[in-house]
This record gives C-alpha cells, sequence and structure tokens, in this order.
C-alpha cells in the first residue's frame, strides 16, 4: 500500500532560507570581487603609499553587492 | 569656505653678493615655495652650492652616525639656543665622536674576540668527552690518527684489521678518535668509510677539551661583562648627549638645506632668480622679510598665472580649525587641484552624519568618545591628533542619533508594543511614543526610532538621503565645470543630470497618479533632452552611467543594513549574555561571571567593529557616491622653504 505523507512548507522557513541565500551568496561574490582588487591594491600601495585611498575605494567598490543583498533579506523579513 | 587658498607666482631676482642673505631669510619665513628651475636654452645655469656644504654634510654625517650607532630617538626635549649651539658645536662633535671611536673600537675588538671563542668552542665541543690530550694527537711518524663522527661504534670492526690500536668512542656526540699503525691506516679508512665516517678538524689547542671547555666558557663570560660595560658607558654618553645630537642634527639639517637651496635657483654670471610659490595673503610679508634681509637690494615681483601654471600651483587649504582635521579625509583620496572647490567643509557635515546614522548608538558612542579623547591627551602625534578628531566629531553625531534611535550597548531604551510581543526596555516607565504611519511598508514612526522594526522606511529614508546627497555632487560638479570650462560645459555635463532626474521624478509621479496622467509623457520628454544633453556634454560614457544615478542611491541604503548588522551583533552578545548564560534575577554564582566576561568581550568586539564599518562605509560614501560626481583631485602639496624647528631656536 502506498501512502503519501502531506507535508506543507512552512513559508517563513522559506523566506528565512531565502534571506541566507540572499546575504551568503552575495558576500561570497563581494569576497571574489574584492580579493583580487584588493591583492592588487596593496601591490600599487607597496609600491607608492599615497595610493591608500584610491586603493581602498577601488577595493571597496564590490562591497555594493552584499550591501544590496543584505538589504533584499531585510526586505524578504 | 569651499575655496582653496589664492596664490600667486613670484620670483625673487638679486645680485650674487646677497644671495645667502636672500636664503636665509626665506628659509627663516617658511612662506615661499622654490620652484625647481631646470636648465634650458635660455642661458641661465643651475647655482652653485654656498661654500660651506662639504663642512655641513660632513659634520651632518658624523651626527647621524653617531644617532644611529647610540640609537637616539625623537624625543621632546626643551629647545636650545641656535647661537650657543653653533659655538659649541664643533669641539663637543670632536669630543664625542673620539670618545664614541674608542668605545666602538674596544666594543668590535671585544665582539671579535669572543666570536673566535665561539668559533673554538664549537670545534672542541664533539672531543668533550674524550680526555685525551690535544698535544697527543699529532707529530707521529708511524700512527696514523682518525678523529671524526660516525655513526656506531666501530670498535668490533677495527679489531678485526688490526690488534695493535688505540681507540676512544663517545656514543653520545658519536665522537670517534683513533690510533693505527700507518701501515694500516689504508684499509682502517675504508671500513670507516663504511660507517659514515666524518673528519673533524682536531682544534690546534694543547690540553684536554674538557678543561679547555671550561675555560672557554669563564673567558667568554669576562668578555661579556667587559661588553656589557662598554654598552652602558656608551648608554650614559647617550643620555648625556642625545639633547645635543638632536638639536644638532636639525641645526645642521637647516644649514645643509639652506646651502643646497642654489642648485634648485636659476643663477646668471652674477645675479640669481628664484622662482615659486606664495599665498596671496601672505605676498607683502614676502617682501617685507626679503627687503629688510638684504636692505631693499633684492626684488620680489608678481608674476601672471598662466593655464599650465595653474596645473603645477601648490595647493594649500584653507580651512577653519573646526573643519580642518577632516583635511585628511581629502589628503588620503587627493588634494584637489586649484580651481577646484575644497570639499572639506561638507565631508566636515556628511561624514560623521553617516556615521552616526549607521552606529547610533549611546554606549558605544560614550566609550568610543572616552577613547579618543583620551588618546589625543596621551599622544602628542601630530599624525594622530587629527584622526582622534575625526572620531570625535563622530561619536557626538553617534550619540545624537542614539539619542534619537534609544539604542544602548545593543540594548534599547524605550519598551515598544508590537501587535504579536511586547519589548521591555532598558529604562523602565520609558514608553515609545507612536508618531505617524510611514508612508511606506505599513509601518509607524516612533521615538525613539526602533531601527529594526522600521526597515522598509529607513531603506526608503537612506535612499533619499542618498538622493540629496548625490544631486549636492553634482551641484559642485556644475560650479567646478564652470571654473574651469565655462558655463555651456557645465550644463551639459553636470546640469543634464538635473533635467533627467526632474523628468524621471514627473514622470513617476505622473505614473503613479499623483499627478495628471499627461505628465508621464512630459516627464518622459523632459528625460529625453536631458538625455541628449548629456550624450552632448559626456559622450557615450555619460548614458553609460546613466543607471549610477539608481545604483548610488540604493548604495546609501547601507546606512541602516550596516547599522542593523551592528546592532544584531550587539544584541546577540546582550542574548548569550543575559539569558543564555545567567539572566538577571535568578541567583548570582559563576555564571554570572561567565555573562560579564562575554559581556565584554562581545561588545570589546563590537566597539572594534564599531570604528571600522561604519568609517569605511561613510568613507566609502564620500569617496565613491559623492566624489565621482564632481571631484578630480591631484593637486601638489605646499610645502614652504623652511623648516619646523623642534630642538632649537634663532
Amino acid at each position: 500500500m502506498v501512502t503519501e505523507a502531506v507535508t506543507t512548507m512552512d513559508a517563513s522557513g522559506l523566506k528565512a532560507i531565502g534571506a541566507g541565500l540572499a546575504v551568503g551568496l552575495t558576500g561570497i561574490a563581494s569576497a571574489l570581487a574584492e580579493k583580487d582588487i584588493g591583492s592588487a591594491a596593496i601591490g600599487a600601495m607597496a609600491e607608492n603609499e599615497s595610493l591608500f585611498g584610491k586603493g581602498l575605494i577601488l577595493t571597496v567598490i564590490p562591497e555594493t553587492i552584499v550591501i544590496f543583498g543584505l538589504v533584499v533579506a531585510l526586505l524578504i523579513k | 569656505m569651499l575655496d582653496l587658498k589664492q596664490m600667486n607666482r613670484a620670483v625673487i631676482v638679486g645680485h650674487k653678493s646677497i644671495f645667502e642673505e636672500t636664503v636665509d631669510a626665506l628659509h627663516k619665513a617658511s612662506l615661499f615655495q622654490i620652484e625647481d628651475f631646470n636648465e634650458d636654452d635660455s642661458g641661465l645655469r643651475i647655482g652653485r652650492p654656498f661654500e660651506n656644504v662639504d663642512d655641513v654634510s660632513k659634520k651632518l654625517i658624523k651626527i647621524r652616525s653617531i644617532a644611529s650607532l647610540l640609537g637616539v630617538k625623537d624625543t621632546e626635549t626643551k629647545k636650545q639656543d641656535k647661537k650657543s649651539l653653533l659655538a659649541s658645536l664643533d669641539g663637543t662633535l670632536e669630543k664625542l665622536d673620539a670618545e664614541l671611536d674608542i668605545k666602538a673600537g674596544q666594543k668590535s675588538k671585544l665582539e671579535a674576540e669572543l666570536k673566535e671563542l665561539d668559533s673554538l668552542k664549537k670545534e672542541l665541543l664533539p672531543f668533550n668527552n674524550i680526555p685525551i690530550d690535544l698535544d697527543l694527537y699529532r707529530g707521529y711518524e708511524h700512527l696514523a690518527v682518525f678523529a671524526g663522527i660516525v655513526k656506531e661504534d666501530v670498535e668490533s670492526a677495527v679489531s678485526r684489521i688490526t690488534s695493535s690500536y688505540d681507540i676512544a668512542y663517545d656514543a653520545k656526540e658519536g665522537t670517534l678518535v683513533l690510533f693505527v699503525a700507518s701501515e694500516k691506516s689504508d684499509e682502517v679508512a675504508d671500513l670507516l668509510a663504511g660507517f659514515g665516517f666524518r673528519e673533524l678538524r682536531v682544534p690546534a689547542e694543547s690540553g684536554v677539551p674538557s678543561q679547555l671547555l671550561s675555560g672557554l666558557v669563564s673567558k667568554e663570560a669576562g668578555l661579556l661583562k667587559q661588553i656589557g660595560s662598554i654598552d652602558a658607558e656608551m648608554e650614559s654618553l647617550k643620555d648625556k648627549y642625545s639633547d645635543f645630537i638632536l638639536a644638532s642634527n636639525e641645526l645642521l639639517s637647516v644649514e645643509a638645506q639652506k646651502a643646497e637651496a642654489p642648485l634648485r635657483v636659476a643663477t646668471s654670471e652674477s645675479t640669481f632668480i628664484i622662482d615659486g610659490w606664495v599665498p596671496e595673503a601672505d605676498y607683502a610679508e614676502l617682501e617685507r622679510v626679503v627687503k629688510a634681509a638684504t636692505n631693499g637690494r633684492a626684488f620680489v615681483s608678481k608674476q601672471e598665472m598662466t593655464k599650465d601654471d595653474e596645473k603645477i600651483v601648490p595647493i594649500e587649504y584653507n580651512n577653519s580649525k573646526v573643519t580642518s582635521p577632516f583635511q585628511e579625509i581629502m589628503d588620503l583620496y587627493a588634494r584637489p587641484m586649484y580651481k577646484e572647490l575644497d570639499p572639506t567643509a561638507l565631508i566636515f557635515i556628511s561624514f560623521p552624519l553617516f556615521y552616526g546614522m549607521i552606529l547610533g548608538d549611546i554606549g558605544y558612542a560614550l566609550i568610543l568618545l572616552a577613547m579618543a579623547v583620551g588618546i589625543k591627551k596621551a599622544i602628542s602625534s601630530d599624525a594622530i591628533k587629527p584622526l582622534m578628531n575625526i572620531l570625535i566629531y563622530c561619536q557626538i553625531s553617534t550619540l545624537i542619533f542614539g539619542v534619537l534611535y534609544g539604542e544602548f550597548l545593543g540594548f534599547s531604551l524605550a519598551s515598544l508594543h508590537t501587535e504579536h510581543e511586547t519589548v521591555a526596555g532598558l529604562i523602565p516607565g520609558f514608553e515609545t511614543i507612536n508618531l505617524f504611519a510611514s508612508p511606506v511598508g505599513d509601518e509607524m514612526i516612533t521615538f525613539p526610532v526602533h531601527r529594526t522594526h522600521l526597515v522598509m522606511t529607513m531603506i526608503i529614508a537612506t535612499a533619499l538621503v542618498g538622493f540629496i546627497h548625490i544631486n549636492i555632487g553634482y551641484l559642485l560638479g556644475f560650479i567646478n565645470e564652470n571654473r574651469k570650462h565655462g558655463m555651456s560645459a557645465a550644463i551639459f555635463e553636470k546640469g543634464s543630470w538635473f533635467v533627467i532626474e526632474l523628468g524621471l521624478i514627473i514622470a513617476i509621479l505622473g505614473y503613479a497618479a499623483v499627478l495628471p496622467s499627461v505628465a508621464t509623457i512630459a516627464g518622459v520628454v523632459v528625460f529625453l533632452i536631458g538625455f541628449v544633453m548629456l550624450l552632448k556634454g559626456e559622450g557615450i560614457k555619460g548614458p553609460i552611467e546613466l543607471p549610477s544615478l539608481l545604483s548610488n542611491s540604493l548604495s546609501y541604503t547601507r546606512i541602516i543594513a550596516v547599522g542593523l548588522s551592528s546592532i544584531y551583533i550587539a544584541s546577540t552578545v546582550n542574548l548569550i549574555a543575559f539569558e543564555m548564560i545567567w539572566e538577571p534575577g535568578t541567583p548570582m554564582g559563576g555564571a554570572t561571571i561567565g555573562a560579564i566576561i562575554v559581556f565584554l568581550l562581545g561588545h570589546g568586539l563590537n566597539t572594534v567593529l564599531s570604528i571600522i564599518a561604519p568609517g569605511l562605509h561613510s568613507l566609502r560614501l564620500q569617496y565613491v557616491e559623492f566624489f565621482g560626481k564632481f571631484y578630480e583631485g591631484g593637486g601638489r602639496k605646499y610645502d614652504p622653504f623652511g623648516f619646523i624647528r623642534k630642538y632649537t631656536e634663532e
């Protein structure tokens, strides 16, 4: 005899998963982008310390990705 | 307020006989930045350094080598009078140098001896457990001596080759000393090679190694003691002379700087021409100083500033004392160009504002405020002070927003009643007051503002703040562009953005039926006009940057996003400490201590994060979103010919 288990998905659980994915994946994306820029920026700074400002700016540009992820997560909540 | 100091290009001309006096006066006044002269076909030559340059630089090298030998560090001392220092300089320097020479010579001799002892010790060490006089190792006609390291005892193997041998083996070190008859030496050598024999040099000493070694150790201790006493003597020399060394280093550096000044100046057979920059406000003073020093025989004149000059003008900020710490933030990015606006005064408002909006917590504000004030008091370094001032401004803003948000170390000060629950506040009886309904997200604006319950509203609000900030940037860009390339360039390049924004706003309001529906079409038309203007102003780059209007505004939502993450870290620490580990009201015990430790560590960590995260994000909003709209930078620092004296005075 075949029985069919009836399960319902909890909407708030799905929301939490979605929010987690939004922050986690965008965090990884930011990290991937920043690691290359950051190491290049440090290399440039080793040559010329006055590049700190520009290096910092270039490094934090991909930060926006995870901020958007965080905002989306907050909106899902 | 937003302008830099006006600069003048000035030229000082005079006869070579008053060259030194002029340079001296300029150096003392420290107003004039010399523009280096490059030789061209004008017939003018680069000047020759003043006569005393050799003498001064020789002494300077001496004093610097002494300073590095003694390890003299910059400290604050009483300023010394230049004249009396100059009078005693040669004699004292000579004396100090001679004294140090002797000391350094003695020390290096002792150190060489110590090194020799050390290498002898290393040679002797393997023979330590073999009680044979070292004299007995050499001088035989019919005996072969093998001294070295082997892996295992070889006595039984040797006894198979010959019966006449003498062997000593130290199993611990693996040292073997073997005496055999010369005719058997080849055979024995082959045998030993099989055991991995490695020959050791026998030290050219006489006596039993263990006794020699103990003698060496006591000798070494004696040498170290002597070196120590020389070090102590040098230390006392350092204490005695460090003021003199610092002061004379400064004095000689100043003299060297002056003596080498002619290398930056154009000269002819009998005249000199010093070209350079002076702030407009100081021009009269420069003229007076030069006249006074040369009895009016040198001439100062103002030059017309050309277009090329504008690219190389040294830049000096013109900010009030209150806003000047934020020049550090400007310098970190780049100094403004001469014709640009200096946004320091705006950063003074917006940087602490965003920082405070992000952090907004009374507890952290007070902790960091105390820290910043303490560091500022404790360290008198010129590099640290402006940073601490910035931190203090930021904490004041954080304190204000902390009161507005009603937050203290992640706790809410006021109690909040929502549909599902009641969150108790830290201050009993302090109830949240409902002010009015937010237009978005079904939320209620309250006092204090509970950020965690107003996410939608705060996201929209911060994006709006960003929109305003960006537009201030476009406005500054308009002014900059107008100064640099004229009104029409300004209208097409920066003004077009305002037209585009206006079009979008009208269209959206029309679409949302706030305005009559015809507004939608009007808005689209206005948008298109702006678009074409932008295309004309910026070329293809303009339309590519168009989406940045949205992404930049949304970027300001980080103000709420980073703020919330800070709150959540703080309230999680509180939750772990005061609910999970120990709940207030329950009996105190070991758990109480645990809770307090977790509380302190967690908030300590979050305090550090509270400098980094809001600081970096606020900085980024200035640099990327704000500066991107108007700022170019790349000016060079105004660095007048002169010296900031720390240890001497005229």
